[in-house]
């Protein structure tokens, strides 16, 4: 019987990456042939992007606040 | 010094932010292809605003649905309030020279619009002629008067275009319409400036209105049954009619230009008026902003009309008032709305027909990103 490989934390993280980084192009390309045009799919990916951006920024602004503080 | 071996921490992230990673990647991919778009259209030459222009790209990229239920949201939310203080004058028009209606002996004029408040302000209605040396026989003629008696600070600006004495030509713009040969300059050819009278604005672009446009006798865009259509014949003929002859233009049309249903008929209003959908993608008939119109009078005569604030049918009745029996609703808003009549000879002085017009009048004279029509005057001018 073959001995399960070991895989190290950050082989697995960028194996992750990977499968996300093709999920988001699967993902882009559908949207991308749906649309009625590139103006619909700036119109809201652009809002989208700069949320989400907000979001992970505040996540990692409080997530250092507390760090600092603890 | 501790020699114990920490194993390695196993990876974790919660299925959440992964989802969260996989959407904000996704976007910014999308983002690639629409930026490099938007950004090829925008650092074109523009002569209108950034804000524009952009809105114009995000149109002509799909997006007309959402620009117009935007449009409606935002008028609807600035929409005028009825009543107020009325106007204590009207804003000049046209040059000194007044000309009354013709009689016998003299060439067809067309009456005063008749005024709706009263009492009536000085030169209410009154016809004068848009330029200096048009002689007695001015082939065109100018005037204003308040459309509405529940907003009695509208004005409406109208133009009366003598088809005995012009000859109307159609004139691309640079992006509209986007397919076209022999697109020309875009503006009125220097050569012709000589005989100009005026411009007017063109109808709504062809991906809005989904109608047809035969420019110098070939088809640029499939005639459409039903929708009022400006056409001129090669015998130099105008006529505003509701096209009943199919695809095929037939080898008398020199140009057609078609937007949506007449909204006058027959000598009576479109009685569809207030039906939404009839009229266009874009903002919806109910909605007042910037609108302008083209109809013919009894005797072939063309009458544009402008004014703020209208609906669809607040436009047919102005159109209607000034004696237009057929007619159709051109261009829409305050980007694209435009009367100019040139005061002097060779295009010299041009001016607005109503002073809060926001494009200058100088705008046919370079070149212009929507068609429009030039109004020439035949024979010696």
């Amino acid at each position: 019987m073959a001995r399960a490989r070991r895989i190290t934390p950050g082989a697995e993280a960028r194996r992750a990456l990977l499968v996300d980084v093709l999920a988001a192009i699967a993902l882009a390309v559908l949207a991308l042939s749906l649309a009625a045009g590139l103006g619909v799919v700036g119109f809201f990916a652009l809002p989208l992007l700069v949320l989400g951006l907000l979001w992970i920024g505040g996540e990692r602004l409080l997530g250092g606040i507390r760090s600092r503080s603890s | 010094m501790a020699s114990r071996s920490r194993a390695p921490r196993a990876y974790r992230i919660a299925p959440w932010r992964r989802l969260r990673r996989i959407v904000l990647l996704a976007t910014a991919i999308c983002l690639v292809p629409a930026g490099v778009s938007y950004l090829e259209n925008i650092t074109e030459p523009h002569e209108v605003g950034f804000g524009v222009a952009s809105v114009e790209w995000m149109r002509g990229h799909g997006g007309n649905g959402i620009v117009s239920q935007i449009e409606n949201w935002y008028y609807t939310l600035t929409a005028p309030s009825k009543g107020g203080p009325t106007l204590g004058s009207l804003p000049a028009v046209g040059v000194a020279g007044g000309t009354g209606p013709g009689g016998a002996s003299r060439p067809y004029r067309p009456p005063r619009i008749e005024p709706l408040i009263h009492p009536a302000l000085p030169g209410e209605g009154v016809w004068r002629p848009a330029a200096a040396h048009a002689g007695p026989e001015p082939p065109v003629l100018l005037t204003t008067f308040r459309s509405d008696p529940e907003y009695p600070q509208f004005v409406a600006g109208v133009a009366w275009i003598d088809s005995r004495r012009t000859r109307l030509a159609y004139v691309p713009g640079l992006a509209e319409p986007p397919e076209i040969s022999n697109r020309g300059p875009a503006e009125v050819p220097p050569a012709r400036r000589r005989s100009l009278v005026a411009t007017f604005n063109g109808g709504f672009p062809l991906e809005t209105s989904n109608a047809g446009l035969v420019y110098r006798g070939h088809t640029v865009e499939t005639m459409v049954n039903g929708i009022a259509t400006l056409v001129e014949y090669r015998d130099g003929r105008g006529d505003i009619v509701r096209w009943e002859h199919g695809a095929n233009p037939g080898p008398r049309v020199w140009f057609a230009k078609q937007n949506l249903p007449p909204i006058i008929y027959g000598g009576r209003l479109n009685p569809n008026l207030s039906d939404g959908p009839e009229w266009g993608e874009t903002v919806n008939n109910a909605v007042r902003v910037w609108r302008s119109g083209l109809g013919i009078d009894r005797r072939g005569n063309l009458i544009y009309a402008v004014a703020n604030d209208q609906t669809v049918g607040s436009l047919a009745e102005i159109l209607e008032r000034a004696g237009a029996v057929r007619a159709l609703e051109l261009d829409i808003n305050e980007d694209w709305v435009s009367f100019i009549s040139y005061r002097g000879r060779g295009a010299a002085d041009p001016s607005n027909l109503l002073p809060d017009i926001l494009r200058p009048p100088s705008r046919y004279l370079t070149p212009d990103e929507r068609d429009f029509f030039a109004v020439y005057a035949r024979g010696r001018w």
